[in-house]
């Protein structure tokens, strides 16, 4: 018996049926399980174990292999800041020490608060915007060390409900990549869960 | 045969089958290629990187792993060279970067493929001086495996080892990099029926057994080849003992049976053969209470009154029960004492859970274990394979999920294999006929079942679901499938021996070697050795208590059989031994039933006596002596020797091995069967009928028997539930009983029901739930079971402390008042 809300649990049937297998939709699942909570809770990945016919060890083993699945309390607001070679030749250090200090949060941490989160992450794949950064996710490219702090603040005061690649990029934002090349609309509700609007559901509603 | 290539390993040059990997091809040579991760068993996935050797190609020479390299025409291969010298060594410095090297206080040292692969490989020092990682020393991941995650070189053989041979993937990689480490889930442990082959197959001491943990070194192990006697498959085994102790099994691979693996049930059973509990002298009983005794003194008791009996009333009064448990040539000494010393036809080895003698004992055609390898289709109706026959269960499992083979699984709830079945029926039990009549018949939603099992070649395991089936089904489902092109049947019962004691004859209507009671020719050919044989008909074990009850029968022999926990209708055998004015018991314990005996004498056990059993599939294998019995214990068939010459018919046997000779005489099957034979030439054991023997009955059911079937379906009586009661792989045998890592294991008493049944009558999960039956009353906790058809309710047989509820269908029902807490 699913533990999730009908909506959850109409999102997982819907991924599940992109695979001729249930057990190919564990990633997918996985952003699900953490929209919901926040972050991978233990009962989160039983929940993924039980639709897609995994045991949960080895859907612990997916989730603690990659970086950006979660298994420890998240803030509000997760602030990735790339310091690969690109970003790191065009200043994404200095963006992080911005973020790390308007925040006061360093690489790795979380506030007592549980507002920001904050960490150091390899390339973004958008090193034609270089320096990058993501808040839960969403993209925000050619940000300067200033840009970066005002994001924070924003954050911090406006506490927004959801955040999206566009609306961030026009405040926060400087050159974006491949702006030439992209026509449909990258933003919110892509076919991953996890590049919808992750983080709305606050810490408290699950 | 695959077509042979011509390789080139070390300069010399070697042919072998095309495709082989070199790792394989090299170790049939002569030259070993050290390796960590691949396992000859498992799928091989080239992640330790210790098999580095140099392969030339058109484009130079590369270095690459030989355990994910195929041989092809022309291969030149180096395994020593200076480069894949430097490569070794350069791994294995790599591998003990982190690797605690405490050796002196590790259970593998001493037979560690790290510790020997450093030695004969390695660069003899590190220069690796910053700290190694850290975890706690030892956690359990299960009752039974401890995990050091300090000496894990994440090799991931015991992680694939629960994925892809035990099916119970409770442990994965967890994290990433420098941190990696083997994990179960949280609250998850490792609880699978084979978790101990981890321990056996970890290249290192990271996993390691409760039973075995700082109990001996390994060059302090006295190690024996035998076979395992838990249950009819008669897995290879290695017996390793201290000071005549036996302190652990390990698989032994024979490609034929187990193929290296065992269940925990085989592998840590052991522990009752040291057990305090062991009888040690004979014991004689005076008014009521049992009291120790000389050899002699049992043996006047037994002679006195045993032999009154057979004077008084003829051998006749008389009925044997047991055999299963003990060798061929036990069980043979068995059936000829009650045959010609007795003079009795009432004897059986099976204990009422089984199914007809002759049909289990010849069925034909009769599949091997290996047939399971070349199937198209696997149609498994017999008990959940997972709880009764581990490594049948392993087998049939390889053939559908490595190979492809199609499987048809049917029986009354879920088993193991279901995860793995093309198809799956569930059936309450006592309709198990029309099943099979409409599955006959092909119509409506079975066509697609009739489809898959009409792909040929198909092998049928066939046995009884549960406890209360109709025993003749299983004849009828073995006359369907063999209406299946090109099948065999692979009968199944799963108590140790019994193919072994049924083939010596010890069964109502089987003589030694398959042979029809009351047939002319084999009976002349027996008397010919034996002396003249009774030819009144024999019962069976109901038969034999049931005779008791009733009066018929006088007196009963015991051999290692525990009726009163082994037969489902506990109450029946209890009268009937509390009837019996005598019984004489040969035991290991005293059990529930040897209790009730007169005179009760100690028996050796498996590892303290040398002989052979036969499997499932006829495979006759030899089992040794490893340690002496406690006490005054013997072999049965001295025990049964002793007793004949005070009855004054001596049956004269000088050995055990003599007696082989003997049976390998009479029973034409086993002829040219020698101990001989199976220590030298057939290492994988010899499978009867031997050599140019025919086998003198072939039982073949011809044709589904549509009124038969008709005639056998029942229902349970109105407004009660059909009872599914079947063996759990842990239970209160007195083996388990006595081997207590295991027992603990035993999943307990419960009433398992269909959630609608569930509803209606007001249970939830763990509610207290009243099951009546003929036979006995319990209140039993409450397991909700989807995989069980409504009207149905399981209960797991032979629980600790739960009484048996006997074999009748009809079971009543109904929720118990709550006990508060
Ligand atoms: S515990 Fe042993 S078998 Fe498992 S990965 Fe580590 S070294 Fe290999
Ligand atoms: S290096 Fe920062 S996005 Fe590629
Ligand atoms: S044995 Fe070949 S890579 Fe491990």
């Amino acid at each position: 018996m699913s533990l999730w809300p009908a909506e959850t649990q109409e999102m997982a049937k819907k991924l599940i049926g992109r695979y001729p297998d249930p057990k190919s939709a564990v990633m997918p699942l996985l952003y699900l399980a953490m929209r919901q909570d926040g972050y991978l809770t233990e009962a989160g990945m039983r929940e993924v174990a039980s639709w897609t016919g995994h045991t949960p060890a080895q859907v612990q083993s997916v989730a603690t292999f990659y970086g950006m699945f979660k298994t420890e309390r998240l803030g509000d607001y997760l602030v990735s800041v790339c310091t690969s070679i690109s970003c790191m030749l065009l200043g994404g250090d200095e963006v992080l020490d911005a973020v790390e200090d308007e925040t006061g949060v360093p690489h790795g941490e979380t506030d007592a608060e549980g507002l920001f989160s904050v960490e150091h992450v390899e390339c973004l794949g958008a090193c034609g915007g270089a320096p990058a950064m993501q808040v839960n996710y969403e993209l925000v490219e050619g940000s300067t060390p200033d840009q970066a702090r005002s994001l924070c603040r924003w954050l911090r005061e406006e506490r927004p409900e959801a955040v999206n690649t566009d609306a961030m990029q026009e405040q926060f934002g400087g050159r974006r990549s491949f702006d030439w090349a992209i026509t449909e609309d990258n933003s919110a509700v892509g076919p991953y869960p996890a590049f919808g609007p992750y983080g709305t559901l606050r810490r408290g509603d699950t | 045969m695959a077509d042979l290539v011509k390789i080139t390993v070390d300069g010399r040059q070697i042919e072998v089958p095309h495709g082989e990997l070199v790792i394989r091809a090299a170790q049939d040579h002569g030259v070993y290629i050290p390796r960590f991760c691949w396992h000859p068993r498992m799928r091989e996935v080239g992640m330790c990187r210790m098999c580095l050797v140099e392969i030339e190609t058109p484009r130079g020479t590369i270095l690459t792993t030989a355990c994910t390299t195929t041989a092809a025409e022309g291969m030149v291969v180096h395994t020593a060279s200076d480069t894949a010298k430097k490569a070794q060594e350069g791994i294995l410095e790599f591998l003990l970067i982190n690797h605690p090297l405490d050796c002196p206080v590790c259970d593998k040292g001493g037979e560690c493929p790290l510790q020997d692969q450093t030695m004969a490989f390695g660069p003899g020092e590190s220069r690796f001086v910053e700290e190694k990682r850290h975890y706690e020393k030892p956690i359990p991941i299960s009752d039974l495996v401890f995990l050091d995650r300090e000496r894990c070189i994440l090799c991931a053989r015991c992680t694939r080892f629960a994925d892809e041979i035990a099916g119970d993937p409770l442990i994965e990689f967890k994290d990433r990099g420098n941190h990696t480490s083997v994990e179960t889930f949280p609250d998850l442990p490792f609880s699978s029926y084979f978790s101990g082959n981890t321990v056996q197959i970890c290249p290192v001491g990271a996993l390691t057994a409760s039973a075995y943990r700082f109990k001996a070194r390994p060059w302090d192990l006295l190690v024996v080849e035998s076979s395992c006697s838990h249950c009819t498959v008669g897995c290879r085994i290695s017996v390793e003992s201290s000071q005549n102790h036996v302190l652990r099994f390990n698989g032994v691979d024979n490609g034929a049976t187990n193929q290296g693996w065992l269940s925990d049930k085989c592998r840590f059973g052991f522990e009752f053969i040291g057990s305090e509990q062991r009888l040690r002298t004979p014991l004689v009983k005076v008014e009521g209470e049992f009291r120790e005794a000389s050899w002699a003194e049992a043996l006047d008791v037994v002679a006195d009154r045993l032999g009154a009996i057979i004077e008084e009333q003829g051998g006749d009064a008389v009925g044997g029960i047991g055999g299963a448990r003990s060798t061929n040539e036990d069980a043979y000494a068995f059936g000829k004492f009650m045959r010609t010393v007795v003079g009795s036809n009432h004897l059986d080895a099976r204990l009422d859970d089984g199914l007809d003698a002759r049909f289990l004992a010849a069925v034909s055609p009769r599949a091997k274990i290996a047939d399971l390898d070349r199937a198209a289709t696997i149609l498994v109706w017999a008990p959940d394979l997972k709880e009764e026959s581990g490594s049948l269960y392993l087998r049939v499992r390889h053939a559908v999920q490595e190979r492809g083979a199609k499987l048809v699984v049917v029986h009354p709830r879920r088993t193991g294999l279901d995860d793995r079945a093309t198809h799956k029926l569930t059936y309450r039990p006592g309709e198990g006929p029309a099943l099979l009549g409409e599955l006959a018949g092909g119509a409506g939603d079975y066509a697609k079942v009739l489809e898959t099992l009409s792909l040929g070649p198909v092998v049928a395991v066939v046995g009884r679901t549960g406890l209360t089936e109709q025993p003749q089904l299983a004849e009828e489902v073995a006359a369907f499938a063999l209406s299946l092109p090109d099948a065999k049947v692979l009968p199944f019962a799963r108590r140790s021996n019994v193919f072994g004691a049924l083939d010596m004859g010890v069964a109502p209507t089987l003589l030694p070697g398959r042979a029809a009671a009351g047939d002319s020719e084999a009976t002349g050919h027996l008397e010919a050795v034996w002396g003249p044989i009774p030819t009144q008909a024999g019962r069976d074990t109901m038969g034999i208590l049931q005779g008791l009850v009733d009066g018929d029968l006088k007196a009963l022999v015991l051999l290692g059989a525990d009726p009163v926990r082994d037969v489902p209708a506990a109450g029946i055998a209890r009268r009937g031994m509390e009837s019996a004015e005598f019984v004489v018991a040969i035991d290991l314990f005293l059990t529930d039933s040897s209790e009730l005996a007169d005179v009760v004498f100690p028996a050796e056990a498996f590892g303290e006596k040398e002989g052979t059993i036969t499997n499932l599939e006829g495979r006759v294998q030899k089992v040794n002596r490893v340690v002496t019995g406690p006490g005054q214990s013997q072999a049965d068939w001295t025990i049964l020797d002793d007793i004949s010459r005070r009855l004054g018919k001596p049956l004269g046997f000088a050995s055990a091995e003599a007696i082989s000779k003997e049976i390998a005489d009479v029973a034409p099957p086993y002829g040219g069967i020698s101990w001989e034979l199976l220590e030298w030439d057939a290492k994988e054991g010899a499978v009867v009928p031997y050599g140019e023997a025919g086998q003198p009955v072939a039982y073949r059911p011809d044709g589904v028997d549509r009124e038969a079937l008709a005639a056998m379906s029942r229902n349970p009586e109105s407004g009660a539930f059909a009872l599914h009661l079947a063996r759990t792989l842990y239970d209160d045998g007195v083996l388990m009983r006595n081997s207590l890592s295991l027992h603990a294991l035993a999943p307990g008493g419960a009433v398992h029901l269909h959630p609608a049944d569930a509803a209606r009558l007001g249970v939830s999960e763990g509610s207290l739930v009243e099951v009546e039956t003929v036979d006995a009353s319990v209140r039993l906790p409450a397991v909700i079971d989807p995989s069980l058809a409504t009207g149905v309710v399981y209960v797991p047989f032979n629980q600790p402390g739960i009484p048996s509820l006997g074999s009748d269908l009809s079971v009543v029902v109904a929720a118990g008042e709550e006990v508060s807490a």
